[in-house]
C-alpha cells in the first residue's frame, strides 16, 4: 500500500451544475415536386450531412432478383446524363464528399457527407443521380460482378455468416427478411441493367422521398440550394407502399455453422420483439442495456470480467422495418465470440444471467446508472452532422414524429425498474430464443446439446 | 506551478486555439475551449506504446491498459467504467506502436469526475492491481485477439507485414497485440513495473477539449495530478530509424483458408511529421484512395480484376511510416496479373506525377478527414496529445490540414519516385486453400483485412 501513500487523496467529486441539451427540432417542408425536407441547423459543424430516403424496399424486389435494390443503390454513384461513372466519382471527391448506398428493408438510404463550403456542388451531383441516372450496362455488369465477388468474403466472416443463417431460421422462407439483404449468389447474377432501371422507375420518386439537411447552415439559402438541385428532379406522384406484417419462429433450438478449427465460436442469439411504435420500447432499452449494453451489464460482468470467455457480449435491439400502423417489428439479439473450448460453459452462464434476471429482476441501482448513461450520453452521442441526420432519417423511415427521440429521452427517465425487469424478461425469454453458433461443430456440438437450451442442428461449411 | 500561454487563433486553424501548461511534477496540459456543445473531452496519451516492449513480452503495453480499468487506489473493480458511464459519459483506452491513450468524452458538468478517475490511477493503480485482475484480463486479451485476428480470413495480414516490413530485433518488428505466447508469459511484477517505469506525470499529456472554464480545469488538474510525484528513468525504445528505402522486395506467399487471392504490401515511407509524410500521404490518396484512384480505376472499373483496391498510410512518428496496399482478386485472376497492373500503375505515376485536379480531389480528402477529426471534442482532444507527445508542440495539430494543403505537385511526384518502388515493398499474398487440405490446427479464416493499429480496451 506504499504506493497508495505518495500522492494527496481527494474525495470523489460531485457533478456541477447540468447545462441543458436537447435533440434538436428539425424544420419540415415540402418541395414543388412533392420532396420532403427536414432540416436542422448545429452550429460548428462543418461537415454538412445529407440523407436521402426512397420508398424502395426490399420486399418490392421483383421474385429471383434479391439484391438489385442494393444494385441500383450502388448504381446511383457509377455515372448520370452529365457525367461518366469515373467522372462522377472524381467529381464527387473533387467535392471532399463521401457518398454511400445501401438498400436494406425499409427502403434505400443514401448519405452524403461534405464539407459545407462544398456542399451547392455535392448537392447538384446527389440530385443529377437521383434525377438521371445512367445505369450504363457495362457499370450494372461490373457492380453485379463485383458484388458476386463479395458473397464469399462474406459467408468466411464468422458474424456475417451468423446473421445469415438467424435470419433464415427465424423468418418463413417466403418472407423478404428470411433472405440476404443483398441477394444470393443466383439472384445477383440475374441482374441487368434493365431489371435495375425497372426498379428505378417503379419506385424512386420525389413524392415518396424524404431529405434531411444537418450542419453548420448560417452562410448557406437551403431553399434557393434545394430548389436548383433536389427541386429539379421529377417524378410522377405515388402512395406510400404498404408494409407487410412480420412473422417469426422463435421456437427455442440450435443451429451450429460447422467451421472446422475455428479457435472462436461466433454466438448470435435472437428472436423478433416489438419496434419504437410500441410503448414499451423505452422500458425494453433499459432493460436490454441492463442486460448487455456495455462492460459492466450483466453479460459481460460475468462472461468478460469474471470468466474472460470473451472480448465482449452485447444485447440489443435493432429496428427491422415499421409500420405507421404498429406491424413493425426488431430484431433482439444477444451477440460476440467466445473462445472455442469454452462455448459450452459461456453460453450455461448466460443462460443462468438470463434466468437469474427472470427470477429476481434488476436493482434499482442498476436501473439508475442505465438511465443516467442511456441520456446522459445525448450531447455526446449527437455532436456530429451526421450523427444527428441519421437519427432523424431513422424516425423518418419508422414512420416517427420528429419530436421522438426528445420524447424518448424523457421517457427512458420516466421508466421504473419492474417495468425495464419486464421488458428486458419479455425480450429475452429463456425458451424463445434462436441460437446461432458459428464455429467447429465437432468440439461444441456436444456440450452445447448437454444444455438443454434447445434442439441442436448443424450447417455443414458451404 | 502551472504556467501558460494563450495562443491566438493560427491561419489555417478554423479558428480553434489552444493553451498549454506544465504542472510542477512535469505533466503537460493542453486546454482548448469550445462551447457549442455542453461536453468535454479528457485524453491522456502516455509516451509508451509496444515499440518498448521487450523481446519475450509482446503485448504488456496492451494488456496493461487492459489492467488501468481494473480499478485503482480509490476506485474499485469496473468502478473507472462504472462511474463515467453513469456520469453519461463515454470512454475507452488503447494501445499503438508508440503510445497508449486513455479518454472519456463527459456531459460538461461531469469533466471534474473524469480527472480525478486519471489522476487515481495515474498515481495509485498498484494498490488494486492483483493477480485475479490479471488472469482475467490476459483470457480477454487473448479473446481479444482470437476475435480480431485469429479467427477472421486475412485476420493476421497486418502482423505477417509488419513482422516484415520491419526487421528482426526491430522496436516496430512486432504489433501491440502481442503473441499468445507472449500473453500468457506475462507476469504481475512485469505489469507493476512496466507502471512504475512508464506510468508517471512527466511520461504523459493530458488534453481538455470543450465546454469548458480553463482556470477551473486548470485548477482542478492541479489539484488532482499535482501531488503524484514524477520520475525519470524510462528507457528509450530502441532506435527505431532505418535507411530511406529497403534495397529489395521482400516477400511472402501465404496459404491459408481465405475466400479469394490477395495482395497487399507494405512500402516504406517517411516519418510522420515530415512534409515528405503529408507528399506521401497525397501520393497513396490519389492512387489508392477512394473510389476515383488510379488503383481502383484499373482494377476494379477498367481490367476488373480485383474486388476492391487501395492504398493506406499508417503514420509513425519513430521508424518509417507505412503504405499500405489492399488488392482483393476477383473471380479466378491471379496474383501476377494485379502485381503487373499495381507496378505499371506506380511507375506512371512515378513518370507522370499527379494531375492538378488529381492534386484537388486527393487535398479535398484528406482536407474533410481533418475537418472530421477536428469536428468532435474527443477527436480534438486525440489530435492535440498526438502532436504533443509525438512532436513536442500541440499547435501543430490545429495547423495540420493547412500544411497538407502546401504540398506540391512536385513533391508528390518526388516521393512517388523515390518510395513507391518495388525493391521499398515487403509483400504478403495470400493463396486460398480448401478446408480439406488445410490441417486447421490454429484454424486461419477470413474477412477483410484491417490495417487496425490500435487495441481498444473495450
Amino acid at each position: 500500500m506504499t504506493e497508495l501513500a505518495t500522492m494527496d487523496l481527494h474525495p470523489q467529486p460531485q457533478a456541477g451544475e447540468a447545462r441543458p441539451w436537447a435533440f434538436p427540432a428539425p424544420g419540415r417542408g415540402t418541395l414543388d415536386n412533392g420532396l420532403t425536407v427536414l432540416r436542422c441547423h448545429r452550429p460548428g459543424q462543418q461537415v454538412v450531412a445529407v440523407e436521402v430516403l426512397l420508398d424502395a424496399p426490399l420486399d418490392a424486389e421483383p421474385a429471383g432478383l434479391d439484391g438489385v435494390a442494393t444494385i441500383m443503390a450502388r448504381a446511383f454513384s457509377e455515372g448520370t446524363d452529365k457525367h461518366s461513372a469515373e467522372d462522377f466519382a472524381a467529381e464527387l471527391e473533387r467535392c471532399g464528399a463521401t457518398l454511400d448506398a445501401h438498400a436494406d428493408h425499409p427502403g434505400v438510404r443514401i448519405s452524403l457527407e461534405v464539407p459545407v463550403s462544398r456542399l451547392p456542388k455535392a448537392l447538384g451531383l446527389l440530385a443529377d443521380a437521383l434525377r438521371a441516372p445512367a445505369f450504363a450496362d457495362g457499370e450494372v455488369e461490373r457492380l453485379v460482378r463485383n458484388r458476386l465477388d463479395e458473397i464469399p468474403h462474406e459467408l468466411a466472416s464468422p458474424a456475417r455468416r451468423a446473421a445469415k443463417e438467424l435470419s433464415k431460421e427465424l423468418f418463413p422462407a417466403d418472407s423478404r427478411m428470411s433472405r440476404p439483404r443483398q441477394g444470393t449468389e443466383e439472384t445477383v447474377a440475374a441482374i441487368d441493367s434493365a431489371a435495375v432501371r425497372a426498379f428505378y422507375e417503379k419506385h424512386v420518386r420525389p413524392a415518396t422521398a424524404t431529405v434531411v439537411v444537418v450542419g453548420d447552415l448560417t452562410d448557406v439559402d437551403l431553399d434557393a440550394l434545394l430548389g436548383d438541385t433536389l427541386g429539379a428532379w421529377t417524378g410522377s406522384p405515388a402512395e406510400p407502399r404498404p408494409v407487410p406484417p412480420v412473422t417469426a419462429d422463435d421456437t427455442g433450438r440450435v443451429v451450429i455453422v460447422d467451421r472446422p478449427g475455428a479457435v472462436q465460436t461466433q454466438l448470435l442469439i435472437g428472436r423478433v420483439g416489438p419496434d419504437r411504435h410500441d410503448r414499451v420500447w423505452p422500458a425494453q432499452v433499459l432493460g436490454t442495456y441492463c442486460l448487455g449494453g456495455t462492460l459492466t451489464s450483466r453479460l459481460d460482468r460475468v462472461l468478460r470480467e469474471e470468466k474472460g470467455y470473451t472480448y465482449g457480449v452485447r444485447a440489443f435491439g435493432q429496428v427491422l422495418r415499421s409500420a405507421p400502423e404498429g406491424t413493425g417489428a426488431s430484431l433482439l439479439a444477444i451477440s460476440g465470440s467466445v473462445d472455442t473450448p469454452n462455448t459450452g460453459p459461456a453460453l450455461a452462464d448466460l443462460w443462468t444471467v438470463l434466468r437469474t434476471l427472470a427470477e429476481g429482476g434488476l436493482t434499482d441501482a442498476e436501473r439508475d446508472v442505465a438511465v443516467q448513461n442511456l441520456v446522459g450520453v445525448a450531447p455526446l452521442k449527437y455532436e456530429t452532422a451526421a450523427a444527428v441526420a441519421g437519427t432523424l432519417a431513422d424516425q423518418v423511415e419508422q414512420h416517427l414524429p420528429d419530436d421522438y427521440q426528445a420524447t424518448l429521452y424523457r421517457q427512458l427517465a420516466g421508466t421504473g425498474t419492474v417495468e425495464a425487469t419486464a421488458a428486458a424478461v419479455n425480450a429475452f425469454p429463456v425458451d424463445r430464443l434462436v441460437t446461432v453458433l458459428v464455429g467447429d461443430a465437432a468440439q461444441i456440438e456436444a456440450p452445447v446439446a448437454a444444455l438443454g437450451i434447445g434442439e441442436v442442428t448443424v450447417v455443414r461449411a458451404e | 506551478m502551472p504556467m501558460g500561454h494563450t495562443a491566438t487563433a493560427e491561419a489555417g486553424s478554423g479558428g480553434l486555439t489552444a493553451t498549454e501548461h506544465r504542472l510542477a511534477n512535469g505533466l503537460r496540459v493542453v486546454l482548448s475551449e469550445d462551447h457549442l456543445t455542453p461536453v468535454a473531452a479528457v485524453c491522456l496519451w502516455y509516451d509508451v506504446g509496444s515499440r518498448h516492449e521487450v523481446k519475450g513480452r509482446t503485448g504488456l503495453a496492451h494488456l496493461f491498459e487492459h489492467l488501468m480499468f481494473q480499478g485503482s487506489g480509490q476506485v474499485k473493480g469496473n468502478g473507472h467504467f462504472e462511474l463515467v458511464q453513469g456520469a453519461g459519459g463515454s470512454l475507452n483506452g488503447t494501445t499503438s506502436f508508440e503510445r497508449t491513450n486513455y479518454f472519456e468524452t463527459m456531459p460538461a458538468h461531469q469533466l471534474e469526475l473524469a480527472l480525478w478517475l486519471e489522476a487515481d490511477r495515474m498515481g495509485s493503480l498498484l494498490a488494486a492491481l492483483d493477480e485475479e485482475s490479471m488472469e482475467n484480463q490476459r483470457d480477454v486479451v487473448k479473446n481479444e485477439r482470437r476475435q480480431r485476428y485469429d479467427n477472421v480470413p486475412y485476420g493476421t495480414a497486418f502482423e505477417k507485414l509488419t513482422a516484415l516490413a520491419y526487421p528482426e530485433g526491430h522496436p516496430y518488428h512486432h504489433t501491440p497485440i502481442g503473441s499468445m505466447a507472449d500473453l500468457d508469459a506475462a507476469t504481475l511484477e512485469d505489469a507493476r513495473a512496466f507502471f512504475r517505469t512508464y506510468y508517471a506525470p512527466n511520461n504523459a499529456v493530458l488534453s481538455v477539449v470543450g465546454d469548458i472554464d480553463p482556470e477551473q480545469t486548470l485548477a482542478w488538474i492541479e489539484k488532482y495530478f499535482g501531488s503524484i510525484p514524477g520520475h525519470d528513468g524510462k528507457p528509450e525504445p530502441r532506435d527505431g530509424s532505418l535507411p530511406d528505402v529497403i534495397g529489395e522486395e521482400l516477400r511472402e506467399v501465404v496459404e491459408e483458408e481465405v475466400p479469394a487471392r490477395a495482395l497487399m504490401a507494405a512500402y516504406r515511407l517517411p516519418e510522420d511529421g515530415t512534409r515528405a509524410c503529408d507528399a506521401a500521404d497525397l501520393a497513396l490518396t490519389v492512387l489508392g484512395g477512394g473510389e476515383s484512384s488510379r488503383l481502383y480505376n484499373r482494377l476494379v472499373r477498367r481490367d476488373r480484376t480485383a474486388v476492391a483496391a487501395g492504398f493506406g498510410l499508417l503514420r509513425l512518428a519513430g521508424a518509417p511510416s507505412l503504405g499500405w496496399l489492399d488488392v482483393k482478386t476477383s473471380g479466378d485472376v491471379e496474383v501476377p496479373v494485379i502485381e503487373a497492373a499495381v507496378d505499371e500503375e506506380l511507375a506512371r505515376f512515378a513518370e507522370e506525377g499527379p494531375t492538378a485536379e488529381e492534386m484537388e480531389r486527393a487535398q479535398a480528402q484528406l482536407e474533410r478527414e481533418w475537418l472530421d477529426r477536428l469536428g468532435t471534442v474527443a477527436g480534438r482532444a486525440d489530435e492535440l496529445c498526438r502532436y504533443a507527445v509525438l512532436f513536442g508542440d500541440p499547435q501543430l495539430a490545429l495547423t495540420a490540414v493547412q500544411r497538407v494543403l502546401e504540398v506540391t505537385a512536385e513533391e508528390v511526384q518526388e516521393i512517388a519516385k523515390a518510395r513507391l518502388r518495388p525493391d521499398n515493398r515487403a509483400v504478403l499474398v495470400y493463396e486460398p486453400v480448401a478446408a480439406e487440405e488445410d490441417a486447421p490446427q490454429q484454424a486461419a479464416a477470413t474477412a477483410e483485412a484491417t490495417d487496425e493499429n490500435e487495441e481498444p480496451a473495450k
